[in-house]
C-alpha cells in the first residue's frame, strides 16, 4: 500500500554488556492509533523509544514502516519525536523555531525572506489549529504551547506517526491534559500517536490501545475500552513485591533523630518536613521532576534551602550520598576501583606526615568489594569499564566504607538487574539495622517497598505525610503516582 | 547433559574476567605504554647520534640540556597542578619573571638578607596562586583571562619595580651568596653515591614490580628465572650501551633539585588526602563534590602550590643567570604547557603525571638540540615543538575516545 506508515517491529532485542534490557519485543502499530506506552521504570521503554529514534541500535530484531525494513525513524520524516526536552530556543520567535534546521528561505544571496518564512510558520500552526501570532517569543508561551509548537513543527515536515516520550510528565495536570487533548485530535485526523507516560489518567481518557512494558517484554497489549485504572496497576505490578525474603527490619523502641528538615523551601519546592531516625529506612518517592533528589541534596548537605532549617543531631555527623546519576555525578572514569571506593573515607588510613596506608586502604577497600561481589574482583580495575549494577556497587562501597551516620541513597538501583538488586535491597536493611539512618529518594515503586519502613510521596510540589509501608499496598502506591 | 551445561554458562563468570586475568591485562597494558616511552626515548638517542655521527651520543651534553632545562620543568610542574584539577594556569611565567628580579633586586638592591628574600620570592607566588584561586573559585572568572590577567600583572609590577631593564649584581656592593651561584652552575655535581643509592632503588622497585605482569600460571622457577633475565638484560644495556656510570657522575645539583621535587610532588599527588582529591576533581568534579571532597578549597590549595612552584622556577633562574631581564620567563610558558600535556601520552593513559611531565620536556628539549646539532636551522626547532605538542595532544585524546 502506498504512502503506508504501520510501523512493525520484531523480535526486537537489546542488551547493554551483560544486561538484557529487551527481551524480544514484538508490536505493529497501525495507522490511526493512538497507544499508550507504559511500564515501570528501568522496564525498558525508553531504551524502546530510543531505538526507534536511532540513539541506540538494537541488537537483534527488525523495524518495519509501511513495510519497509530500517534501521530506526531517524531520516524518515512520516515519523516525528517530542521528547520531554522539546528543543526549542527559548530566546528565539515561533517562526525562528519552525525555520531551525530547515532549508532556509532566501530573498537573494545570504539575506533571508522573513515573510516567506512567517508565513510558513503561520500555515504550520493552523494546519494543527493552533493559534498563536508566530513572531510571539517561545518563553513567553505556556508549557502546553511550547509542547504544541514542536508538535507542528514534526507535522510541518510531514511527520504522521508522532512518538511522544514523556512529554507531560513536567506539564501542569492543565497543560497535560491540553496536550493529550490535541493529540486525540491528531488521531482523529488521521495520524498515528505513541505516547509514552506515567499518568495512568492519560492513557485511560485519550488512547486507544494500551502496551505494558516490564522487565524488557510486552506483558499486555491491549485496547483501552473496558479497561479502568485498577486494570492498567496490575498490568504493572503483576511482576513485584512477589517476595524479597524476609528482611530484617529494626526493632522498634526509642529511636535516636539524626537529621531533621524543618519547613525546607527550595525553589517552588516545599514545605518539607521530614525526620530520619537512626535504624529506620525512610522513602520518598515522586515523578520525574518532582523534586525528591533535591531533598536528597538538602539532606546530604550539597543544596541549601532557601528557606527552613535543617538540623543535625550533633555537629559532625556524617553523611554519605548515592547520587542519581553514576556516570556523571558518582564516578571517576579513568580511576581504578580503589581510589573510586575509598575517596571519601581516607582519613581513615592517614599515617605518618599525613600520608595514606596503601596497605590498610587496600585491604579494607578489598573487603567491601567482596562483600558487595565487585565483579571483576581486581581492585586496580578503571572505574569506566565495570558494568552498570558493579558501578552501582562501587559507588554503593564508597559510601559504606566511610561508614556515615547518615546515608542518602538516590535511586538505589537505577539499571541493575535482579539479582543485584535483591542485593542492594538486603544491604540497606542491613546498614539499617547496624543503626544508621537510611533515606531512599527513588521513583522505583519496588525499590520502596522492598527497603522502606516509612515512605512518603512529593505532589502538588509537597512532601506529603510519611505512612507506613505497611499499610499501603502496591497498587495504591501507583495510583498515589 | 550438555543442555545444563549451556544453561549454567552465563551465570558462572567467563575465566577470562577472573580477577587474576583483569588484573594481569591493565599490568601488560601499563607495561606496554612504559615501554613505548623507552623505545621512543632510545630510538630518539640512538637515532640523533647516529645521524650526528655520534655527537649527539655526548652524555655530558645531553645533562648539560636537562641541567638548563631544569627551569622549564619546573614550570611545567607549575602548569602540572592545576591542569590536574582540570584548571588553567597563565600566571607561572609572570611569576617566575617576578620571583628572580625579586631574588636579584632585594639582595642586590636592596641589600635584604638572603634567606629573607627567598621567602619573599616564595610568598609572591603563594600570593599570586591566591588571588588566581579566588578569581576562579570564588568570582567564577574563567581561568583562561584570569590567570592571563594576573600573570601580567605580576610581570608588569616587575616592571615597574625594576624600571623594566636588566638587574643584576655589581663588581661591588651584595653579591648573590656563592653557594647559591654555585648551586645554579652545571660544574657542580650532586655526590655519587646519593645518585647511585637512587639507581639500585629504581631497579629494587622494578623487580618487585615486575611480579604484576607476571602471566597466570607460570611456575615460580621459571617466572624468576625470566625475571632475572630481564634485569641483567636492562642492566648490561645501562652499562654497556648507555655508560650509565657517566650519567651518574655527571648528575648537577641542579638536576638533583629537580628529581627531588619531582618525587615530592608524586608523593604528595598519589599518598596524600589532598593528591587523591586533585586527581577525583580533574575526573569528575561534581562527583567529588558529592563524593565530600571540598572541591573549592582544593582547587584554591592547587593555584597556590602552582604558584610556589611557578616562584621556585624563578628562584632557580636567578641561580642559573645571575641576574633578572625582563620578560624572562615568559618564552618557558609554551614549553612548560608542551611538558605538561605531554605527560598524557608518556608512561600514561591519557592523565597528567609528574614523571610524564619531567620526561616529556626533556624529550622535547632533546628533539630541538639534536635537529640543531645534526644541522638544521634553529630557526625551525619552535615549528618542530609546535608540531609534536599538538601530535600529542591529539593522539592523547585519541587514546582517551578509545578507551
Amino acid at each position: 500500500m502506498a504512502g503506508s506508515y504501520d510501523l512493525d517491529v520484531s523480535k526486537l532485542h537489546k542488551s547493554f554488556g551483560p544486561n538484557k534490557v529487551l527481551k524480544g519485543i514484538d508490536l505493529t502499530i497501525s495507522e490511526g492509533e493512538f497507544v499508550g506506552l507504559i511500564g515501570p521504570n528501568g522496564a525498558g521503554k525508553s531504551t524502546f523509544i530510543k531505538i526507534l529514534a536511532g540513539v541506540y541500535e538494537a541488537s537483534s530484531g527488525e523495524i518495519r514502516l509501511g513495510g519497509q525494513a530500517i534501521r530506526s525513524l531517524d531520516g524518515h520524516p512520516e515519523a516525528g519525536f517530542i521528547h520531554q526536552d522539546l528543543g526549542l530556543v527559548d530566546a528565539l520567535t515561533i517562526t525562528e523555531n519552525l525555520c531551525l534546521g530547515t532549508a532556509p528561505k532566501r530573498r537573494f544571496g545570504p539575506i533571508l525572506d522573513k515573510r516567506a518564512e512567517r508565513r510558513a510558520a503561520e500555515q504550520a500552526l493552523s494546519r494543527i489549529g493552533l493559534e498563536l501570532p508566530v513572531d510571539t517569543l517561545l518563553s513567553s508561551l505556556t508549557p502546553a504551547e511550547k509542547t504544541l509548537v514542536a508538535v507542528a513543527r514534526v507535522m510541518d515536515r510531514g511527520a504522521r506517526l508522532l512518538v511522544v516520550d514523556e512529554a507531560t510528565s513536567n506539564l501542569s495536570p492543565v497543560d497535560a491534559r491540553r496536550v493529550v487533548e490535541f493529540l486525540a485530535a491528531t488521531v482523529k485526523n488521521g495520524s498515528t500517536v505513541i505516547m509514552v507516560t506515567h499518568k495512568l489518567s492519560e492513557v485511560l481518557e485519550a488512547t486507544s490501545r494500551v502496551v505494558a512494558i516490564v522487565e524488557g517484554q510486552i506483558l499486555s497489549d491491549a485496547p483501552t475500552k473496558g479497561l479502568d485504572r485498577a486494570a492498567l496497576v496490575q498490568m504493572l505490578v503483576q511482576q513485584e513485591t512477589s517476595g524479597h525474603g524476609n528482611l530484617p527490619k529494626f526493632g522498634d523502641g526509642a529511636r535516636e533523630t539524626l537529621i531533621e528538615l524543618r519547613d525546607v523551601h527550595l525553589g517552588n519546592l516545599g514545605p518539607v518536613n521530614l525526620r530520619l531516625d537512626a535504624g529506620e529506612v525512610i522513602g520518598i518517592s515522586g515523578l520525574m521532576g518532582s523534586g525528591i533528589h533535591d531533598i536528597a541534596f538538602v539532606v546530604n548537605g550539597t543544596l541549601k534551602p532557601d528557606r527552613g532549617d535543617v538540623v543535625l543531631s550533633r555537629s559532625g555527623l556524617s553523611r554519605a550520598m548515592v547520587p542519581p546519576h553514576r556516570e556523571s555525578q558518582g564516578g571517576f572514569g579513568e580511576l581504578p576501583i580503589g581510589a573510586n571506593m575509598s575517596i571519601t573515607a581516607l582519613q581513615r588510613w592517614r599515617r605518618f606526615a599525613r600520608l595514606i596506608d596503601p596497605r590498610r586502604e587496600k585491604q579494607d577497600s578489598e573487603q567491601i568489594m567482596t562483600e558487595l561481589s565487585v565483579k571483576p574482583g581486581f581492585i586496580g580495575t578503571p572505574f569506566e569499564v565495570l558494568s552498570g549494577g558493579n558501578k552501582q556497587k562501587v559507588i554503593f562501597g564508597r559510601a559504606m566504607l566511610s561508614r556515615p551516620d547518615v546515608y542518602i541513597l538516590c535511586e538505589p538501583t537505577r539499571g541493575v538487574d535482579v539479582g543485584t538488586r535483591s542485593e542492594i535491597y538486603r544491604l540497606i536493611r542491613e546498614l539499617a539495622s547496624q543503626g544508621a539512618a537510611v533515606l531512599v529518594a527513588s521513583s522505583d515503586a519496588e525499590d520502596l517497598f522492598a527497603v522502606c519502613d516509612r515512605l512518603a510521596l512529593v505532589s502538588d510540589r509537597q512532601l506529603q505525610p510519611l505512612r507506613q509501608v505497611s499499610e499501603l499496598t502496591p497498587s495504591e502506591l501507583e495510583m498515589m503516582v | 547433559m550438555a543442555n545444563t551445561t549451556d544453561q549454567a554458562a552465563p551465570e558462572t563468570p567467563r575465566v577470562a574476567d577472573s580477577k587474576e586475568a583483569v588484573q594481569f591485562r591493565l599490568a601488560r597494558r601499563e607495561l606496554a605504554e612504559t615501554s613505548i616511552t623507552v623505545v621512543a626515548f632510545l630510538a630518539i638517542y640512538v637515532g640523533f647520534g647516529i645521524w650526528t655521527h655520534g655527537i649527539f651520543f655526548s652524555v655530558a651534553a645531553r645533562l648539560l640540556d636537562i641541567h638548563s632545562s631544569v627551569p622549564v620543568l619546573l614550570l611545567g610542574l607549575a602548569t602540572l597542578v592545576t591542569l590536574m584539577v582540570g584548571q588553567f594556569d597563565l600566571s607561572v611565567a609572570g611569576i617566575a619573571t617576578a620571583s628572580t628580579y625579586a631574588v636579584i633586586g632585594l639582595t642586590v638592591k636592596q641589600h635584604w638578607p638572603f634567606y629573607t628574600v627567598i621567602i619573599v620570592a616564595l610568598g609572591l607566588g603563594v600570593a599570586v596562586g591566591l588571588v588566581n584561586g579566588v578569581l576562579v573559585q570564588r568570582f567564577k572568572v574563567n581561568a583562561f583571562i584570569a590567570t592571563f590577567a594576573t600573570g601580567a600583572t605580576i610581570a608588569g609590577l616587575s616592571d615597574v619595580y625594576s624600571g623594566d631593564t636588566f638587574l643584576g649584581a655589581g663588581t661591588t656592593g651584595p653579591q648573590l651568596p656563592k653557594w647559591f651561584v654555585a648551586f645554579g652552575s652545571e660544574v657542580h655535581k650532586a655526590p655519587n653515591w646519593l645518585i647511585w643509592i637512587g639507581v639500585v632503588a629504581v631497579f629494587a622497585t622494578l623487580f618487585v614490580g615486575l611480579d604484576r605482569v607476571r602471566p597466570p600460571g607460570w611456575a615460580q622457577t621459571r617466572w624468576l628465572t625470566t625475571k632475572a633475565v630481564v634485569m641483567i638484560v636492562a642492566a648490561a644495556v645501562l652499562v654497556f650501551a648507555l655508560r650509565i656510570w657517566e650519567w651518574v657522575n655527571g648528575v648537577s645539583w641542579l638536576i638533583l633539585f629537580l628529581i627531588v621535587v619531582g618525587l615530592l610532588l608524586g608523593i604528595l599527588i598519589r599518598h596524600t588526602t589532598y593528591g587523591r582529591h586533585v586527581q577525583a576533581i580533574g575526573s569528575n568534579p561534581t562527583a567529588a563534590l558529592l563524593a565530600g571532597v571540598k572541591v573549592r578549597r582544593q582547587v584554591m590549595k592547587t593555584y597556590v602550590l602552582g604558584g610556589v612552584i611557578a616562584a621556585t622556577a624563578g628562584i632557580i633562574l636567578a641561580a642559573t643567570q645571575g641576574s633578572a631581564t625582563p620578560e624572562l620567563a615568559s618564552p618557558l610558558l609554551l614549553p612548560a604547557f608542551s611538558a605538561a600535556f605531554l605527560s598524557t601520552v608518556v608512561l600514561s593513559d591519557g592523565r597528567f603525571t609528574v614523571a610524564g611531565t619531567i620526561l616529556g620536556g626533556i624529550f622535547v628539549t632533546w628533539v630541538g638540540v639534536g635537529l640543531v646539532t645534526g644541522g638544521v636551522n634553529p630557526n625551525w626547532v619552535n615549528v618542530i615543538n609546535g608540531v609534536v605538542l599538538i601530535a600529542a595532544v591529539a593522539i592523547s585524546t585519541a587514546i582517551r575516545a578509545r578507551r
